[in-house]
């Protein structure tokens, strides 16, 4: 009896829609001398299981602040989160296949974790998905802290300086592990899973006073050398996979000996060693050379691939989302105005304003990351009116584009566009592609 | 390059930057004029005058007088200290003694205090705590310490009657074997806890007064420095991995922001050598300070050289001492450039 509704509820978690992450309505602000800031203003969009989803935009529409709300990694005061929510569906490895991937876990090795509160039946606190529903913005930071890192990570846009620049290597990617693995090195030590004291203290970098003493008499030493070795050892292999050449000699070197495009891969194995089920990649390509930047692509492609880890990918690069993105959502003036699977997005752009963006693309001699093509300036953020983002800028406004905000709505069952052209306006003109005014 | 070989590098110029500052202090003090008033008195004839002069080599040219003097120094004879009416190398060792024990109580106050505030101050950064903190640093360092020892010898010794003055009550003191000189480690090899608790009740007060200025100078470069290192990329990435944020702060921010606090330290030993001079006359520390003070007062120049010449080798090791400490916090420390 029992069993039979185990099954039933690990069904349920299988047929709930595969969406690891959903942001809806998400608005944050930032407190100025000049009024509030409406960075983030009313952000909504999913990431699917296994997908990457790019995100565009001009310099200061708001994608790293929105990257950022994963983590909670704004700068509160001045920031300020008003409104909205980021859910967040943790995995667990797939037990029926032990990672490996097989039916019951669409491939990917890892299933959605059960709601505590419904069993998996579906229920309000996870939108009837039947899996556990995290709103990231709202948990305690200690729960926060554990999804940090282990379930969500992140990578930075400069590597230089997102490492810290007096830790070694070895010393800062061992830090993810003693954060969220400590059992694992404990285990992985030869010491009994009961171990506790001062030596479960050192594998969960917990120093207290005296501890340092006592580790370094008999018994103890022994036992925290072992651990220190199985530290050593999961470093290493962390940073192997990202074909680091020599990943245990690099372990004791500062950033400040490797180059740009070594800093990234050890920040990539930094952020993929405990698996996470979400990676935020803010421009993590950005500050490297273009020959780096193929190579890095390519080793966060293939590692996404192998985990069938999400990836949240933050660029203003069209042509990079283009090759590495399965769904792209453009940003604009602290908005989402269109989204979409990439293939359709850039066969059959909606928004003007991608319009815009991907006429000023492709070319091989248009600046890297500039995509200033279109006339004019991003608006204020201070205080926006109800009006369109764009108006000001676009071709084809009318009257109702300034008197009307057009929301998210779709153009197909995988597109959706905020725009006046595909939707009618509360009233007054409708803007169209054919008609330009200028 | 090695941190050894810039360690012997540097040791092996030190005498020669010793030799310079001794050359400098020589002509400094022979231009506030001759040496001669404190051995003479009234009933002195020119005759008997002009033999002390002879005696002590002041006919002579300065060159030759110098070399004398460093001759006399190398051999550990500094000269007759007329204010103590003792050889200065016999009158030395107490004096400094006291002075090395009121600095650095004074100085482990500053330490530790300034880090401990400047990291409070800056963890909480434009929160309440964080001004109460700042407004108590800015007065410290603007505060003159003569006029902040005035204060506190006022409240605590005149009207409550809560501290004592001086350096130690001198019956307890007088069974404990000198050892050190510095009157809470003897009592303490002594065994004598009565005359510990005495000396530290005395030391408590000048070393607090004398902290203060250095503890807000420190507490104010670490709050800077802390502040600026929190909003480093790495901080946030610290936090993307799951450190709890007295993590960050203890293994990431404030560590690095103990680098340019290093410098800062280095330098408050300065301030508190000079600011001995007021503390010890107001508190009546016999110490160095004090000592130097007279001597100016009666040109007794033997004594006055030889302070001069000690604390400018003192700096010269101290700066030693700071670069590689400095070297060891931030390995990107090109040693020698
Ligand atoms: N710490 C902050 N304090 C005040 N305002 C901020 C802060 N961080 C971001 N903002 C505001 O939020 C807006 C969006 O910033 P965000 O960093 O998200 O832009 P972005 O799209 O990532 O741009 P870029 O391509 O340059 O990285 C900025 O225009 C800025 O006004
Ligand atoms: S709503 Fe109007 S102004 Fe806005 S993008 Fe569409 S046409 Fe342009
Ligand atoms: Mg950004
Ligand atoms: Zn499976
Ligand atoms: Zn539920």
């Amino acid at each position: 009896m029992m069993g039979h509704l185990e099954t039933d509820m690990a069904d349920a978690v299988r047929t709930a829609p595969a969406t690891v992450a959903s942001v809806r309505d998400l608005k944050v602000h930032f407190a100025a001398k000049r009024g509030v800031v409406h960075a983030v203003d009313g952000v909504s969009f999913d990431i699917r299981d296994g997908e990457t989803l790019g995100l565009v935009g001009e310099t200061g529409c708001g994608k790293s602040v929105t990257g950022r709300s994963f983590l909670r990694l704004l700068p509160v005061p001045p920031g300020i989160l008003a409104g909205g929510s980021v859910t967040f569906r943790p995995h667990a490895l797939c037990e029926d296949c032990d990672g490996a991937g097989c039916d019951a876990c669409g491939c990917t090795g890892r299933k959605a974790v059960v709601c505590p509160s419904c069993r998996g039946q579906g229920c309000a606190t996870c939108d009837g998905t039947g899996a556990e529903t995290i709103d990231l913005l709202k948990i305690d930071t200690e729960t926060l802290r554990k999804l940090r890192g282990d379930r969500v990570a992140m990578i930075f846009q400069d590597p230089g300086k997102a490492l810290n620049p007096t830790l070694t290597i070895g010393q800062q990617v061992a830090e993810v592990f003693l954060q969220h693995r400590t059992d694992e090195l404990i285990e992985l030590a030869g010491l009994s899973p009961e171990t506790g004291g001062a030596l479960r203290r050192f594998a969960r970098q917990d120093h207290r006073f005296g501890d340092g003493i006592l580790l370094s008499l008999p018994p103890f030493r022994g036992q925290r050398r072992r651990i220190q070795a199985a530290l050593d050892k999961m470093v290493a292999r962390a940073l192997a996979e990202t074909q680091v050449p020599n990943p245990a000699s690099l372990m004791d070197r500062y950033p400040h000996e490797l180059s740009g495009g070594m800093r990234q891969r050890v920040m990539i194995a930094q952020a993929l060693a405990c698996n996470p089920d979400l990676l935020i990649a803010d421009e993590p390509t950005t500050a490297l050379d273009v020959t780096v930047e193929a190579r890095i692509l390519e080793l966060i492609r293939d590692l996404q691939m192998r985990r069938r880890s999400s990836v949240l990918y933050i660029s203003h690069d069209l042509s990079l989302v283009r090759r590495i993105c399965d769904r792209v959502a453009v940003m604009y003036a602290g908005r989402v105005v269109e989204i979409g699977p990439t293939a359709e997005v850039f066969r059959n752009p909606r928004h003007p304003y991608t319009r815009g963006l991907l006429a000023a693309v492709p070319t091989a001699d248009t600046p890297r990351g500039g995509l200033a093509a279109i006339k004019g300036t991003v608006p204020e953020l201070v205080d926006p009116p109800a009006a369109c983002r764009f108006a000001g800028r676009c071709r084809h406004e009318t009257e109702a584009c300034r008197r009307f905000d057009p929301t998210l709505e779709p153009v197909s069952e995988t597109h959706a566009v905020a725009c006046f052209i595909d939707h009618p306006a509360p009233e007054g003109d409708q803007p169209s592609f054919e008609r330009i005014t200028e | 390059m090695q941190l050894r070989d810039y360690i012997i590098r540097r040791l092996i110029i030190l005498p020669f930057l010793i030799i310079g500052v001794s050359i400098i202090v020589f002509s400094l003090t022979r231009i506030g004029g001759s040496p001669i008033g404190i051995y003479l008195s009234h009933e002195m004839t020119p005759d008997e005058v002009a033999q002390i002069e002879a005696r002590f080599h002041l006919d002579k040219s300065l060159p030759v007088q110098y070399f004398y003097w460093a001759r006399g120094v190398l051999q550990g004879d500094f000269g007759w200290s007329g204010v103590s009416v003792a050889p200065v190398s016999e009158v030395f060792p107490k004096k400094l003694a006291a002075t090395m024990e009121l600095s650095v109580a004074a100085g482990f106050v500053a330490v530790t205090l300034g880090v401990w505030l400047g990291t409070f101050s800056g963890a909480r950064r434009n929160k309440p705590a964080d001004h109460v903190t700042r407004i108590v640093a800015v007065s410290g360092a603007s505060m003159p310490n003569f006029w902040f020892a005035i204060i506190l010898l006022i409240v605590f010794w005149a009207e409550l009657g809560w501290a004592p003055i001086g350096r130690a009550t001198a019956d307890l003191y007088a069974m404990v074997p000198q050892r050190t000189g510095l009157y809470t480690i003897d009592s303490l090899l002594a065994g004598n806890l009565a005359a510990f608790a005495d000396a530290l009740w005395h030391l408590i007060l000048p070393a607090i007064t004398l902290g203060y200025g250095a503890t807000a100078i420190i507490a104010r470069m670490m709050r800077s420095s802390l502040v600026e290192e929190l909003q480093q990329d790495y901080v946030d990435a610290a936090r993307a991995k799951g450190l709890a944020e007295r993590l960050v702060l203890k293994k990431h921010a404030r560590r690095n922001a103990l680098i340019p606090t290093v410098t800062v330290i280095g330098l408050t030993f300065g301030f508190l050598l000079q600011g001995t001079v007021a503390i010890e006359i107001i508190f009546r520390w016999p110490g160095l300070g004090k000592w130097m003070a007279d001597s100016v007062l009666r040109g007794d120049q033997a004594t006055l050289m030889t302070y001069v010449l000690f604390t400018s080798v003192l700096f010269l090791f101290v700066n030693l001492i700071v670069d590689i400490v400095y070297a060891n916090l931030d390995r990107r420390v090109e040693l020698g450039k």
